[in-house]
């Protein structure tokens, strides 16, 4: 399905819309600017449509049992108050344009925020609704949007930006969404060749293709690509917080960048982490199973996941050195190196030791991979642990259960996105 | 005394309570082989405690360790050298990585009589001569898929006039074709041969949908038939219910109900599941079905949705006597289809893992590779 200029199209007509959008989106750019009200104006009607449960059937046909998660997540970024505190944080509270005098001239020189231009998203598949919600990030910063859908949407994101369209009329020059394959490289030229800004959520397959068909200047904005970790060294509250490391495992899957991988211990005891192990992995059955998934085919993965580790173990196919724990629908892996690596996910994680001496020079083989840690420290080691874990590339240091809590105004890998959605122009006057 | 040669010649191929003896004797046996000869499967074996002897009642069946087919497309596992092999067949790999099975020539023969066996109730094993129409790839070198073969072979099953391929190849890619497609079926509306159609039900219903388009129907000659398999791939978005194929079809084409025929089955489960004319599954005597649960994986009783394991004794050269598919299913008893077929038929109610999601985490794995060794601490 295809959203153009808030009209549905089969995917078929993609040829013949892409061959027209040029022309659209030059007349769109040549007219009025967007206005930054406009859309929060939007967006906080529809967030309010949300919330009063009349999305609610919409919700369950794309995220069965989901809603009130989808609903909760929603809120904190769709409401006026959300949208602008995050605007005074990520763009400031200052103008938007001014003159100044600057010294060694010229004389009168005007300084503006614009928008980039057009953006064109390619979005990941891991969260559901995710690509509308980077839709709206370009719009709130005034760009053209054409959103390439992840081959995994739902069709919850054309759903939601059709409301959006109809709540604000307007918007519709603002919003194109298709549904190419990635592997349609014409296609995705096509797109790609009109943006002053590629986003790019990690972990697709169109990665590496994208570098390639980036037009020479565009700005690419990445996000994704990171791995998140728990280091224990002590506890303030032990019950509390392996229970919380536990439920936040089984929550997110592991799918999300912030997700827990791999559980490094303090410790230079080869046995610790196989201790560790008997005991976490009771409590981290209990989680998975007190949550049990309500899509089966999610369910289905999950255990597939865990018991195909337990055939590689068997069958002799995994990396040397290694043990695995296996409960109900989860596992846990002892390994015996300290490299940061992916889990199997879906409740399945990764023990090993890491000494402190070890943390920094062992994450700096990660860092263009790091975001969250989860800390778990004793209350005296935890002001110099999360010290080392920030020099060490880490963006967010997070208590155990939170490792993948978003808030309003949040850095995104670093940095604020609406800053990396604008540019400065300058006018001589 | 080789039970699967037993098994595989048994006359009535819907005989599944009549050869329940046989086909444990042949699971054991096709499990000693294995044991004896793949190495990794003697180590699964061991691990999940499991001896072949073991296999003595129905139930045990479920205590074997199945393979996924997901670890099938990572693992290769090999119980005979490549030579001993005439077939080599890969999954057709929709998510990108591909399964590779090895068919011993025992098994390629005993394949042959299920097929025929099979396919010979529904009519489609016949001297009559047709015209094919392919929905699928044209068998080259550098395919190995089993759908491919598989479709090829469905077109032997009577003199063939001429065959046209859906997917041709182009620049060393398929594509498809589907215009030259319905060129070929306009011109075989006055052929007096009929035409059957062989193929992915998603390219079917495209070719449909685009001869609707265009106001075209052909009412094609007597003996006509469409089979359709291979289940929707990467087009599962469009999948449309059974019913209104059936009805575009017979409006189309002029191919009724009765004539469309339906078939199931994997490269890593070589057995063919030909639907009655009622449209259902029955499990044929060289098949067993277990219903697993989604979260324990342990076997369900019949009537339940659960992911499909099925089982069969084939196959020698590759240890997929047990395999897990990535399908939802359920398993109804006999009676409950009223076609007068004495064995349980399956459902397939959905895919798992087509969500297909790689996660960011899983891209940042990919750019962690490569940086050796292990630094030096900071003391």
């Amino acid at each position: 399905m295809i959203l153009y200029q808030g009209e549905l199209f089969p995917t078929e007509k993609q040829p013949e819309l892409l061959s027209a959008l040029e022309a659209h989106v030059n007349r769109t750019l040549a007219a009025r600017p967007l206005s930054r009200e406009t859309v929060v104006r939007a967006a906080d009607a529809l967030g309010a449509r949300i919330a009063e449960g009349l999305f609610d059937d919409l919700l369950r046909r794309f995220a069965p049992g989901e809603e009130e998660k989808h609903k909760a997540a929603a809120l904190p970024v769709m409401r006026r108050e959300a949208l602008e505190y995050r605007i005074r944080t990520e763009l400031g509270d200052g103008p938007e344009a001014w003159d100044a005098a600057p010294p060694y001239g010229p004389e009168r020189i005007r300084t503006e925020r614009r928008p980039l231009g057009t953006l064109f998203h390619i979005a990941a598949g891991n969260v559901d609704g995710l690509p509308a919600f980077s839709v709206l990030e370009g719009l709130l910063t005034g760009n053209v949007n054409i959103l390439k859908l992840p081959q995994a949407d739902s069709g919850l994101t054309i759903e939601i930006l059709r409301e959006l369209i109809r709540l604000e009329p307007s918007l519709a020059e603002y919003i194109y969404v298709f549904d190419t394959p990635s592997s349609d490289a014409a296609g995705m030229r096509k797109m790609a060749a009109l943006a002053d800004g590629i986003v790019l959520w990690g972990g697709e397959e169109a990665t590496r293709a994208v570098r390639a068909l980036a037009p020479t200047g565009a700005r690419l904005i990445e996000w994704g690509h990171r791995l998140g970790f728990a280091y224990i060294s002590g506890y303030a509250d032990r019950e509390a917080e392996l229970a919380a490391l536990a439920a936040h495992v089984a929550e997110t899957k592991q799918l999300l960048c912030s997700s827990c991988q791999t559980i490094y211990l303090d410790t230079d005891d080869p046995r610790a982490p196989h201790d560790f192990c008997r005991e976490f992995l009771p409590i981290l059955s209990d989680a998975v199973r007190s949550r049990p998934s309500a899509d089966p085919g999610d369910a289905a993965q999950a255990a597939l996941r865990a018991y195909c580790l337990r055939l590689e173990h068997a069958a002799g196919s995994r990396r040397g050195g290694r043990t695995v724990y296996a409960g109900d629908g989860c596992s846990l892996t002892v390994c015996p190196d300290r490299r940061l690596e992916l889990s199997d996910m879906y409740g399945n994680l990764l023990v090993k030791a890491l000494p402190v001496p070890y943390l920094l020079p062992v994450l700096r083989r990660a860092k263009g991979t790091l975001q969250t840690a989860a800390l778990i420290a004793a209350p005296e080691k935890r002001r110099q642990l999360t010290e080392l874990l920030l020099r060490a590339g880490v963006q967010r240091v997070m208590k155990a259960g939170d490792m993948s809590l978003s808030f309003c105004g949040e850095a995104h890998d670093g940095t604020y996105p609406l800053r990396q959605y604008t540019r400065f122009v300058h006018v001589e006057l | 005394m080789d039970h699967r040669h037993a098994l595989f010649y048994w006359p009535d191929p819907y005989d599944v309570s009549g050869t329940e003896e046989l086909f444990l004797a042949a699971v054991r046996e096709n499990c000693l082989y294995e044991s004896a000869h793949c190495p990794a499967y003697r180590r699964i074996l061991a691990d999940f405690g499991v001896k072949p002897e073991d296999l003595r009642r129905p139930e045990d069946l479920g205590r074997l360790p199945f393979l996924p087919t997901a670890f099938l497309k990572t693992h290769r596992l090999f119980s005979m050298p490549r030579w001993r092999m005439p077939i080599l067949a890969t999954s057709s790999g929709t998510s990108g990585k591909a399964s590779e099975i090895g068919f011993d020539a025992g098994s390629l023969l005993n394949g042959l009589q299920m097929v025929l066996r099979v396919a010979a109730p529904r009519g489609l094993v016949s001297p009559q001569p047709c015209h094919y129409i392919v929905f699928g790839f044209r068998p080259h070198p550098s395919n190995r898929t089993a759908v491919a073969k598989t479709a090829f072979g469905y077109t032997c099953l009577t003199p063939a006039v001429s065959r046209t391929f859906a997917l041709k190849r182009r620049d060393g890619r398929y594509v498809p074709d589907l215009d030259g497609v319905i060129r070929a079926i306009l011109a075989q509306e006055r052929s007096p041969f009929p035409t059957r159609f062989i193929g992915f039900p998603a390219y079917t219903y495209f070719t449909l949908e685009r001869m609707r388009e265009r106001g075209l129907r052909v009412r094609l000659p007597r003996g006509s038939k469409v089979m359709l398999g291979g289940g929707w791939k990467q087009f599962y978005r469009e999948a449309v219910d059974k019913t209104a194929l059936y009805r575009l079809i017979e409006d189309r084409w002029g191919i009724g109900e009765d004539e469309v025929i339906e078939s199931y089955g994997a490269a890593e489960h070589p057995i063919l599941y030909c639907d009655c004319p009622r449209h259902h599954f029955h499990v044929p005597v060289y098949s067993r079905v277990l219903i697993r649960d989604v979260h324990t994986l342990k076997p369900l009783p019949p009537g339940e949705v659960g992911l499909v394991n099925l089982i069969t004794p084939m196959v020698r050269a590759t240890p997929i006597l047990s395999v897990m598919t990535d399908d939802l299913g359920v398993l109804h008893p006999a009676d409950s289809c009223g076609c007068g077929i004495r064995s349980p038929y399956l459902e397939i109610l959905g895919r798992v893992g087509m969500k297909n999601v790689q996660t960011c985490a899983a891209g940042a794995a990919e750019l962690l590779t490569g940086a050796a060794g292990s630094p030096s601490p900071i003391i």
